[in-house]
């Protein structure tokens, strides 16, 4: 059913809609003037027949000394009206009087009567080619009961109604077929600027991805699309800037490793060598590989989390205490780097995969280590925000990081410092990591960074229940 | 102590092969799953190492076989493939520990000196000695040649932890999740800080030396270096 309604037109889908909007109102117009008009008619002939009935009444009222007088009254009981009929009956059905050669008696049996005229017992009855409408009426003389009957020959009134049936239909019809194609060309004419930014789509390349639709000469309706579109094209022209960059930088990072192993062993093998010697390049091949290995297991890593693929077992954790955690893992470096840890904040309750939490703080710490003076001290304070999170806040004091730099700070393989030798520890992945992490867990992170100190902030949804009690 | 390592790939196979040797076990090498299949179902071994991608018959199937002969032997999965999926087949079907190709051999040769200790029922001594130091666990206190070394708790644990599994080389990421239940790969040099922090306190001031680096592998403590 979607599928039918997604491949039929638009145009098609407008056009029908408006026939049958269009074909119901017409209809309703048509059959509204075909109803009035027939209601006018009605009107009339009930008028005629009432005057028509009166009249004839009257006479029958009329003291008459024979049957022949009676009839002679009759005949000039109504004049000056043109296809007009009248008959009286007696109650029995015996013919007293009709003014034309049509003998209604039968009808006039069968039909509904009363004493007066009553417009509710107008009747249409059908003779042959012929219709009429008629009304009975019963009027009681002296001597008998007769029942009069008023007669109008409808056949000028039907034939006139058939022809204006007909034109109006005619009408109806052409306007209606103007309409539709009226409707068509105005929504062929209306996508015309749709053609255009089609033509204007299909001509971007990803090779020049800094072609923009322009705005002018758009209709306000489409305004809203082409910026919706310009803006999908800034990202996309931004993740594939950063796609092109990841893969020359994995590039890079797979070489050097690389070369360092080849050079060292062609260097090694290229004249013998006392035994230690040998010991120390194969441990110096060790260390290159594992830090292959480890960047190639990061990636898939991070791969994967893309993809979705990483489910967390959240849990609930208490933030001293997986902090305490880990600041007793990273005291002995911490210690030997004379870099003292400073936990502060709210004792908070919150949802997270405990092993996720620990591998991402263990990344954030030893990042700030690395980057904290001696003598200083790191401190993670912990808040609850007023929207049902905790913030974790990671400051370490050390040099400024340069604003253009913290967009791309958790992008893979992302330097601020682009001529920074490689550190021993790791190919610029932490941080990549650490994000993806708080992602899959449902959190967020934000860095800022001033001239005193650089802060991580991380956020986790809070458990409902708290088991400790604020200080 | 005997084990059957099934592996296809030849170079890894070899190397498994020389490496567990030279630890001191009688290794069995198959090449194929038949052959695998065949030693694992005629012959008695402490653990048995499978790969899960072999050509022939795979090591689900052997796994399979062999439980449903109720061997229960402990099976040690390597696979090239990291997903939950694999590993929770491979634990259903009741195997006793996996390892992700590329791996540490260091993190083999602990797995299954691991899996040996799980099948044997070892006793957890309250008393550790090796050389002249003297380990009290339940009082925590460390003596050496009669002298008092005064550690922190998690250098209590570490040094525990050494002493325990004596002459085996502990890899870091052991080290880590043992000591400081953090169960994954780290890229700091945590582990060599705090070592060296023990060995101030344990080794330094001795002529005998415990704690040893194996380069490339990790820690192990031994008392008389130069036999091994």
């Amino acid at each position: 059913m979607q599928a039918k309604s997604r491949t039929m037109s638009l145009t098609l889908r407008v056009v029908l809609f408006v026939a049958v909007t269009v074909i119901a109102c017409l209809t309703l117009v048509a059959s509204l003037i075909n109803s009035s008009i027939e209601h006018h008619f009605m009107q009339q002939d009930s008028g005629e027949l009432k005057v028509i009935s009166k009249s004839v009444a009257a006479v029958l009222l009329q003291h008459h000394n024979s049957k022949n007088e009676l009839v002679k009254a009759l005949s000039k009981a109504v004049a000056g009206h043109h296809g007009v009929y009248y008959q009286v009956n007696t109650a029995q059905g015996q013919l007293i009087y009709k003014s034309s050669t049509r003998d209604f008696t039968e009808q006039i049996m069968q039909s509904p009567t009363s004493p007066e005229f009553n417009s509710d017992n107008i009747v249409k009855w059908q003779t042959g080619i012929y219709s009429y409408r008629a009304v009975v009426s019963d009027v009681k003389t002296q001597q008998q009961l007769y029942k009069i009957s008023a007669v109008i020959d409808m056949s000028f009134h039907l034939q006139f109604l058939k022809q204006f049936k007909q034109s109006l239909w005619a009408i109806m019809l052409g306007s209606g077929v103007l309409i539709l194609l009226v409707a068509w060309f105005a929504i062929h004419q209306g996508l015309n600027p749709l053609r255009g930014l089609s033509r204007e789509m299909h001509d971007i390349q990803t090779n020049k991805m800094d072609v923009r639709l322009a705005d002018k000469n758009i209709p306000v309706e489409l305004i809203n699309m082409v910026h919706s579109f310009n803006s999908m094209l800034d990202r996309l022209q931004d993740e594939f800037l950063r796609l092109s960059n990841f893969s020359s930088d994995i590039a890079h990072e797979l070489r050097t490793p690389l070369t360092n192993i080849i050079t060292q062993n062609q260097v090694g093998l290229s004249r013998p060598r006392a035994l230690v010697e040998y010991q120390e390049l194969l441990f110096s091949n060790l260390e290159e590989l594992e830090r292959l290995t480890k960047m190639i297991s990061d990636m898939l890593w991070l791969a994967k989390t893309q993809n979705g693929l990483i489910k967390p077992q959240q849990q609930v954790l208490n933030n001293h205490s997986e902090i305490a955690a880990l600041f007793e893992y990273f005291d002995a470096l911490a210690e030997d780097e004379n870099i003292t840890f400073v936990q502060q904040g709210e004792n908070l309750d919150f949802y997270c995969d405990k092993l996720h939490f620990r591998q991402l703080l263990s990344n954030l710490l030893s990042n700030a280590i690395r980057y904290t003076p001696q003598g200083c001290s790191i401190t993670l304070k912990s808040k609850n925000t007023a929207n049902g999170q905790i913030c974790i806040c990671i400051s370490n004091p050390g040099e400024k990081i340069a604003n253009e730099h913290l967009p791309y700070l958790f992008d893979r393989f992302y330097r601020a410092d682009k001529s920074r030798k490689r550190h021993s520890d790791g190919a610029g992945l932490g941080l990549a990591i650490v994000k993806a992490l708080v992602k899959a867990n449902g959190g967020e992170i934000a860095v800022t960074s001033n001239d005193n100190e650089t802060s991580f902030k991380l956020y986790f949804a809070l458990a409902k229940t708290q088991h400790h009690i604020k200080h | 102590m005997r084990l059957l390592v099934v592996e296809d790939e030849i170079k890894t196979g070899d190397y498994l092969k020389q490496g567990l040797s030279e630890a001191g076990f009688q290794v069995s090498l198959a090449r194929n799953g038949l052959d695998g299949h065949h030693l694992a179902m005629t012959e008695l071994f402490d653990v048995i190492i499978l790969d899960v991608m072999l050509p022939d018959v795979s090591g689900w199937r052997i796994l399979q076989s062999l439980r449903e002969a109720n061997n229960y032997t402990p099976v040690l999965f390597l696979s090239a493939r990291d997903s939950v999926d694999d590993r929770v087949k491979g634990l259903e079907l009741g195997a006793d520990d996996y390892l992700i190709k590329p791996f540490a051999f260091s993190e083999v040769l602990a797995r299954v000196r691991t899996l040996i200790r799980r099948g044997g029922g070892q006793t957890i001594e309250n008393t550790l000695k090796i050389s002249d130091l003297e380990m009290d666990i339940p009082k925590r206190k460390v003596q050496r040649a009669g002298k008092r070394i005064l550690l922190s708790n998690k250098e209590f644990s570490l040094l525990e932890l050494l002493l325990r599994r004596e002459g085996e080389v502990l890899p870091r990421s052991l080290i880590a999740s043992q000591v400081w239940d953090m169960n994954f790969d780290s890229d700091t040099n945590v582990i060599d800080v705090a070592i060296r922090r023990l060995r101030g306190k344990v080794d330094d001031d001795y002529a005998i030396k415990l704690i040893h680096t194996v380069r490339g592998m990790g820690y192990k403590l031994e008392a008389d270096i130069d036999a091994s």
